[in-house]
This record gives C-alpha cells, sequence and structure tokens, in this order.
C-alpha cells in the first residue's frame, strides 16, 4: 500500500498568511482581556466598572465572532499588523495556512461566548474565569507560538467528533 | 487589590505554563511498536510524520524533516495526513501535531518527537541510528 498518496489530502491550495500576525492579535486580545478582569474585579454589580469590564467583554467575544466568521484574514487586529507592524518587520520566512488560527479564533468565541452569558445571568465571576482561559490560551500563542486550535483539533478528530469518517483502507 | 493578584497570577501561570510547553516541545523519546505499513519500503530510516489540517507547524516540520532526510541516503520522510484517521492517531498514541516517528527497514519504531523539532535534533538522532543498524 502507499502512503504517499496521502500527501495529496494536505491542503495546500489556499495562500498562507504571515504566522505572526495571528500572535499580534493574540497579544491585544491578552490585554483586553486582563483589563476586563481588572476592571471586573474592582467593583460591584453594576457600579460603572462591572459595567465597562461587560461592554469591553462583550468586544472581546464580538470580535473572536468576527474571526471566526469572516475568517482570520478580515480580523480588524490582522488589518492592524498589515497596515501598521508588517511594514516595519523583515518579511516572513513561511506562510502559514489560514485556517488554525481561523478555528483558534472559533474555540475563543465559545469559551468567551459562553462566560459572557453566564456573566449576564449573574453566574459569580463567570467573566473571570472566561476571561483568564481565554487569556492563558492567547498569552500561550501570543508569546510562545502555542496552537492550542492544532492540540484541540487533533483530540476531537481522535474523539471522531470532526473530520470526515476513517477511510476503510489506507 | 484582589485584582492585582489576579492579574499577577495569570501572568506568571500562563508564563510557567508556556516555559514547560516549550522544554517538552521537539524532545527525541525512546519508542517501540511497529509502523511497518508506513515505512517506505527499502528505506534504512523512515521519517514518518503525522500531520492534521489545521496546524499551523507542520508544514514548517515538513520542510525540516524533507530537508534532512534529503541530505542522507537511505532516509525517507513520509507525511500523513491523520485529521481523518482517528485510528491512526489512537494506534501511535498521537496527542499533537505534528508527531514524529523513526521508523527502521523492519518496520519497527526506534524513537518519537512531539511537537516541531529542530532540523539539528533529527539529524543527530538520525545519525545515531544509521551508526547502530
Amino acid at each position: 500500500m502507499s502512503t504517499t498518496a496521502q500527501n495529496a489530502t494536505t491542503p495546500k491550495a489556499t495562500t498562507g498568511i504571515d504566522p505572526r500576525g495571528p500572535r499580534f492579535g493574540a497579544g491585544i486580545t491578552g490585554v483586553l482581556l486582563l483589563v476586563a478582569i481588572g476592571l471586573n474585579l474592582s467593583g460591584p454589580y453594576l457600579s460603572a466598572q462591572w459595567l465597562a469590564s461587560t461592554i469591553l467583554f462583550a468586544a472581546i467575544v464580538a470580535v473572536f465572532a468576527w474571526g471566526a466568521f469572516a475568517g482570520i484574514r478580515r480580523h480588524p487586529y490582522g488589518l492592524l499588523y498589515r497596515r501598521l507592524v508588517a511594514p516595519r518587520l523583515a518579511k516572513p520566512t513561511e506562510l502559514e495556512d489560514p485556517t488554525p488560527p481561523t478555528f483558534a479564533q472559533g474555540v475563543g468565541l465559545v469559551i468567551t461566548g459562553v462566560a459572557l452569558v453566564l456573566h449576564l445571568l449573574q453566574v459569580p465571576n463567570a467573566l473571570v474565569v472566561g476571561a483568564s482561559l481565554a487569556f492563558v490560551a492567547a498569552f500561550l500563542n501570543s508569546v510562545f507560538a502555542y496552537c492550542l486550535g492544532c492540540q484541540l483539533y487533533l483530540l476531537l478528530a481522535r474523539a471522531g467528533i470532526l473530520g470526515r469518517k476513517p477511510a476503510a483502507t489506507a | 487589590m484582589t485584582a492585582a493578584i489576579v492579574i499577577a497570577a495569570l501572568v506568571v501561570g500562563a508564563t510557567v505554563l508556556g516555559l514547560i510547553w516549550r522544554t517538552l516541545q521537539g524532545r527525541v523519546r525512546a519508542a517501540t511498536g511497529s509502523a511497518a505499513d508506513f515505512a517506505e519500503p527499502g528505506a534504512l530510516v523512515t521519517l514518518v510524520q503525522f500531520s492534521t489540517e489545521v496546524c499551523a507547524p507542520c508544514a514548517a516540520t515538513h520542510t525540516v524533516l524533507e530537508r534532512v532526510a534529503g541530505e542522507r541516503s537511505g532516509v525517507s520522510h513520509v507525511d500523513v495526513d491523520i485529521t481523518n484517521r482517528p485510528d491512526v492517531a489512537s494506534r501511535f498514541n498521537v496527542l499533537q501535531t505534528p508527531t514524529t516517528l523513526f521508523v527502521d527497514g523492519r518496520g519497527d519504531v526506534l524513537a518519537r518527537i512531539g511537537g516541531a523539532p529542530r532540523a539539528a535534533t533529527v539529524a543527530t538522532e538520525l545519525d545515531r541510528i544509521l551508526v547502530t543498524t
């Protein structure tokens, strides 16, 4: 049997993006999440700080939704990166498939989206817990280039939740 | 005050997690088992790379392994997309992509690397295997 035939299934058709773009965006998201956590912990329910943290967190959720549904190429922070940061850096040594960072945006949307709903339902510390989880993921992505999307996708594929049915023969 | 403590704990905690992850990445570990069905026939050593569609470092690892394998005679590189092959992931206990197996001419797995390896790491391990076989 041939294993090289499986190489053909690796998608190479789409043109890549600069891998530093999503990491730059994750950096902004991480800082904003910390601000939202800080504001939330500094004021009681319906205080000015509570309101500010809720609005900021809702905005973060909206940006995740933008990235997940419109794709990472149309992400607002990606635009910022291409306009302001990329021209000051050397050309990227390699390009990245846009699917992984788009998948990661979806992961961020689910985590922060659920936390926002629970927060609005007044579940205690929902915003802090959800924003903290998202912060750790954004921080690891930004600083260490750790791809949470890859790990999660593989685990889901392994459980048979994602991906098509396994072929009968290789 | 609570806010400052929580924020500091998050930054420190995430940094520690990142450092732990980085030291575990790309390390060679001894491994056993058979991967004869993935080994390139006739090759002394086959680098069997497991990739998924949604995997940023897989493409970079593909380039690294292709180059290191190309520099040595008798060494092949096979990139297997396991996105739709959970059976393969389970069989080799692949918890992350890329994962690379060093498979000898008999189809036995000698070593494995989880995560994106550096070219020098792969070259050192390959040369060690090629000398002993």
